[in-house]
């Protein structure tokens, strides 16, 4: 039996040799198939894993509390994935800030005011430009890099702004900009700090700090009409130990400071990430299912090859028939053989997918993540299409009768 | 050398062959009586659809009879399951076939080797025995070749060396000559008699008389019926192997070119029959 498989294999091998370009073109639908499935999943596994990085980063001793209680429903997040919730009202209020910041282990408090609204300077920066007020924490617990002058602080004026270097460049057109001034419906702000490029617009603050300006938060209320709109507070414990600690005591402050109402949600470690990985995976199983398509033609391909090569070698059959060959040798050595074409393409699928993804990783912030999931997930995908879509023509060559199969024309 | 105290290796009883239905039905075989000893070379005759083709095709498991019973060594084959039929083609039945069949993308020495195949014997062995069966065959210089590279008389020497690989008990003969010279014709009958001298049952259809006298027994069909049967024993008795080696006919016939074109011209007339009938 063993031998048997052995010969099958080697049956197979020398058909697919025989017709070389058949067989390369057939195992290039397959290939295309399994390399966009594979680029698509480590492109978003790559996206995923910044944010979850970015939190590991930090050192694992910061939580972020975000308004409203968490749904059961895992879809939630998906279906409601921007997290400052502009239009609700926050359930999150300045004298939380205030609680917060004296529960013990807490070192460290931000609350985070995403404004939108254009900043006016030499040029017009683009309208999506985050206007951030915040407290001068945010540099500590984000782990914020000042490249030129000073982060925002309690001591200077209140009008002050530490800005992206990319805003300054695309407001004043360097990124030496300190002292310029600039205006946010209608209020002047002066530069005191251009902020390190960081090339991250993706992370757990869902903010991009690189086209960013941060103000104060008394500068943010009086930009909101004198309302403060906390979307989120990032806390930051004394250490990774204290943290649970720490948080255990959060609960407890917010909820008497809320009236016993659980209208918050304190998220640690993976958790806030997870938002920003669900969007991606779903984002990329919806696209996956649309690259799958290309991998449905493939596999169409593939039987559509395997019947024309049923048809050819019909004479083939009969002679291998009358030699001693059973129904079962004749099935098992053409699904090996598109089972080969399936795999094939699934190798080399997977080897280009990484390719292309890497390719596309250089015009994106991140890189394409290779772990055994995708592997998993490229084989699977090409062993499966290549015995489905194999299986039915090679019944259709078991069944031939070998009188007729010796009649066919040679 | 049939030994009448053996049982046959093959009994056929009252066997029929349908084709078609309604009034398209046609009877192919009609009631075949037959017993065949173990040694006997048989030769079947007949017009062409008589139902020669489809009593070989039945007699070698790859069709099945509509009425009847075929009994193989004993054992009716319709109670054999169809992997088990596929065994005994591999293991005990070898096909000579009038077009030779070989596969054309794989070359002579794996073509000759491919029933070992379905024996599951490993490549080196596999391809060790098909070469040293080429060579017994005086082709060891063409292994390598590929099918259409080699004449027609080679072709068919191939094709009987595939026959032979697996040592059958059986040889089935589908008009092996029909696509030959009379020379190659000669040389590959002069094969058939060796190894029928050798003590395999050969069954060989044929429209060319001349081969009849290489048989033991004549068989002629009409209609789907034996019309004849000579059920003549072979008279010289063979139980002790010919010394030459299989194969050694090979160069033997060749130089029996002369008594080969003797014997044509005797049969000149026959040939002209033969012919036309081909034609």
């Amino acid at each position: 039996m063993r031998f048997l498989l052995l010969n099958h294999i080697q049956n197979a091998n020398q058909s697919l040799r025989s017709n070389r370009l058949r067989s390369g073109l057939t195992t290039l639908g397959v290939t295309i198939g399994v390399a966009s499935i594979t680029t698509i999943l480590a492109l978003s596994a790559g996206a995923s894993k910044v944010v979850g990085d970015q939190v590991d980063a930090l050192g694992g001793n910061i939580a972020v509390i975000r308004p409203g209680a968490t749904s059961p429903d895992p879809l939630s997040g998906l279906t409601q994935p921007n997290p400052h919730r502009d239009f609700a009202a926050s359930t999150l209020t300045e004298s939380d800030l205030a609680l917060i910041g004296n529960i013990p282990h807490i070192e460290a408090v931000a609350p985070l005011m995403v404004l939108s609204g254009t900043v006016k300077a030499d040029s017009v920066a683009p309208s999506e430009t985050p206007i951030v007020a915040t407290s001068p924490e945010l540099e500590l617990i984000s782990n914020l890099k000042v490249q030129d002058g000073q982060f925002i602080d309690n001591t200077v004026n209140q009008d002050t702004t530490t800005i992206g270097a990319q805003l300054s460049i695309d407001i004043f057109g360097t990124d030496h900009s300190i002292g310029k001034t600039f205006t946010i419906r209608g209020k002047t702000f002066t530069v005191i700090g251009i902020l390190k490029q960081t090339n991250n617009p993706i992370n757990y603050n869902s903010i991009d700090f690189d086209t960013a300006a941060i103000v104060s938060l008394t500068s943010g209320k009086q930009l909101n009409q004198g309302l403060p709109q906390i979307q989120q507070i990032n806390v930051r414990s004394d250490s990774v130990t204290n943290l649970n600690e720490a948080i255990i005591n959060l609960n407890k402050t917010l909820i008497v400071a809320h009236h016993g109402e659980h209208d918050f949600t304190i998220l640690t470690g993976n958790q806030i990430s997870q938002p920003t990985s669900q969007l991606f995976y779903a984002i990329a199983g919806l696209t996956a299912a649309v690259a799958g398509i290309s991998l449905l033609v493939g596999g169409i391909g593939i039987m559509n090859i395997m019947l024309v090569s049923v048809a050819e070698r019909t004479r083939e059959i009969g002679i291998r028939k009358a030699l001693g060959a059973t129904n079962a040798d004749i099935t098992i050595q053409f699904l090996i053989e598109s089972l080969a074409i399936g795999l094939g393409g699934g190798i080399t699928g997977y080897t280009v997918g990484y390719v292309v993804a890497f390719g596309i990783s250089t015009f994106l912030t991140f890189d394409p993540v290779l772990n055994w999931e995708i592997v998993t997930v490229a084989l699977t995908l090409s062993i499966v299409m290549g015995t489905v879509f194999g299986l039915y023509p090679a019944i259709r060559a078991a069944r031939k009768d070998p009188i007729e199969s010796l009649r066919e024309y040679n | 050398m049939p030994n009448p105290e053996l049982p046959p290796v093959i009994e056929l009883h009252n066997l029929k062959k349908r084709f078609g239905i309604g009034d398209a039905e046609q009877f192919a075989l009609d009631g075949i009586d037959l017993v065949i000893q173990k040694g006997e070379f048989i030769a079947i005759m007949g017009p062409s659809g008589c139902g020669k083709t489809t009593l070989l095709n039945i007699i070698g498991l790859l069709d099945c009879s509509t009425d009847g019973v075929y009994n193989l060594d004993g054992r009716a084959v319709e109670t054999i399951s169809p992997r088990r039929q596929a065994r005994i083609r591999s293991q005990q039945i070898g096909f000579i076939f009038q077009s030779f069949n070989l596969i054309s993308r794989l070359n002579i020495i794996e073509n000759v080797a491919l029933p070992l195949t379905y024996k599951g014997i490993g490549r080196t062995k596999r391809l060790n025995l098909a070469s040293a069966m080429l060579r017994n065959f005086h082709l060891n210089e063409r292994e390598y070749y590929m099918p259409y590279q080699l004449s027609g008389g080679q072709t068919q020497r191939v094709a009987i060396a595939r026959a032979l690989v697996n040592q059958p008990s059986i040889i089935l003969a589908d008009e092996p000559t029909g696509n030959l010279d009379s020379r190659s014709s000669h040389v590959i009958m002069e094969e058939l008699s060796d190894l029928h001298k050798r003590g395999n049952t050969i069954i060989m259809v044929t429209h060319n008389p001349n081969l009849t006298t290489y048989a033991s027994r004549v068989i002629t069909m009409l209609d789907g019926r034996v019309d004849t049967d000579t059920h003549t024993p072979i008279e010289e008795p063979l139980l002790v192997a010919p010394k030459r080696p299989l194969g050694s006919v090979v160069p033997k016939a060749i130089k029996l070119k002369d008594h080969a074109s003797r014997r044509k011209r005797k049969s000149k007339k026959s040939h002209r029959v033969h012919e036309t009938s081909h034609k």
